[in-house]
């Protein structure tokens, strides 16, 4: 009885310290963090038999304890880092995430600058005044007279 | 920086389309040079790096190669397997190899399927698929027939199949029968 008690406490002993390893895994979070190999889609809407597979390799893995940050790097060791949908933030990825942050900060300095010397131009151009004879005038004032009829 | 942003996309969209100047060259009766390649090795046999080292293509120069691009997860490679398998039993005394090229599959599938097929042939790894462009291949599996000059004197798109409408073994081995006749 007692021997059959310290099995129970053992295996309980067990299972709450795997649980946490498992639990600390987002494998649908991972999953979509990654892409197909063969459908370049992300994985968790890939059923491609290529997907299907490291979906599979992703739960064995989670299952053994494995963090994400180990399942994925494990996955880059094998496939490169294509499978990743979104490149790293580190090293020579890092120009994916900053030449479109860069375009679009020149993009608000660039369209003030531009309004204001397009602006500036269309007033050069622009007459400073407007003259008209007394008889033009007096022809102004008759099609406003029809248009207010 | 539109115009770099431009001629990024006509160098991707250019990349997207399948080279297909193998099937051209064959076509005409001609033969093309071998799209080189180092790749780590993943099973070996006796005269060729251990696994885990790299391999080239060019290391079998002087021998007819038939080189195979498939994948664990594909249903047609494992059809295809036990002919490949009969190939290397039959042709490996004349100096040819057959090399298996594993693309975009886990490592520990390709080294099981080897085991559950009983392959013996040696096995290179590509995870990235990085030899697809070169070749042209559109899927898996595709086999070609290297002479010993590193020339591609044929290209199966598909799986060598032994029997039905599609077989195409006899045509396969028949060109692998006058590329060993080619002594150099």
């Amino acid at each position: 009885m007692r021997r059959l008690l310290a099995a129970i406490c053992a295996a309980l002993i067990l299972v709450t310290a795997a649980a946490p390893a498992m639990a600390s895994v987002d494998v649908l979070g991972l999953e979509q963090q990654l892409k197909c190999p063969t459908c370049e889609v992300p994985l968790n809407v890939s059923n491609a038999p290529s997907a299907l597979r490291i979906k599979a390799y992703i739960e064995e893995k989670a299952a053994d304890g494995w963090t994400s940050n180990q399942i994925e790097q494990s996955l880059v060791q094998q496939f490169g880092r294509d499978i990743l949908a979104t490149p790293p933030k580190s090293g020579f990825d890092l120009i994916v995430w900053v030449v479109p942050a860069v375009l679009i900060l020149a993009g608000l300095v660039a369209i003030p600058l531009i309004a204001r010397a397009w602006i500036r131009r269309t007033r050069a151009v622009a007459p400073a005044g407007v003259s008209a004879t007394a008889e033009e005038l007096a022809r102004l004032d008759q099609e406003l007279h029809k248009l207010g009829d | 920086m539109i115009a770099a942003i431009a001629a990024l996309l006509i160098v991707g969209l250019i990349n997207r389309n399948v080279n297909n100047s193998i099937d051209q060259a064959i076509a005409k009766g001609e033969r093309v040079p071998a799209p080189g390649f180092t790749l780590p090795v993943l099973t070996s046999t006796a005269g060729l790096p251990a696994a885990g080292q790299q391999l080239s293509l060019s290391q079998l120069h002087g021998h007819p190669v038939v080189l195979n691009i498939w994948a664990s997860w594909c249903v047609p490679c494992t059809d295809e397997a036990p002919i490949l398998q009969s190939i290397w039993n039959r042709y490996r005394s004349e100096g040819v190899y057959v090399l298996g090229i594993d693309v975009k599959d886990l490592t520990g599938d390709a080294l099981s399927f080897h085991k559950e097929y009983g392959l013996t042939f040696p096995t290179v790894r590509d995870g990235e698929g990085n030899i697809e462009g070169p070749y042209g291949t559109t899927g898996v599996p595709e086999s070609f027939i290297i002479d010993r000059n590193g020339n591609i004197a044929a290209a199966l798109r598909g799986p060598l199949s032994a029997s039905g409408a599609s077989a195409n073994v006899n045509g396969f081995v028949s060109v692998l029968d006058s590329i060993v006749a080619e002594r150099s």
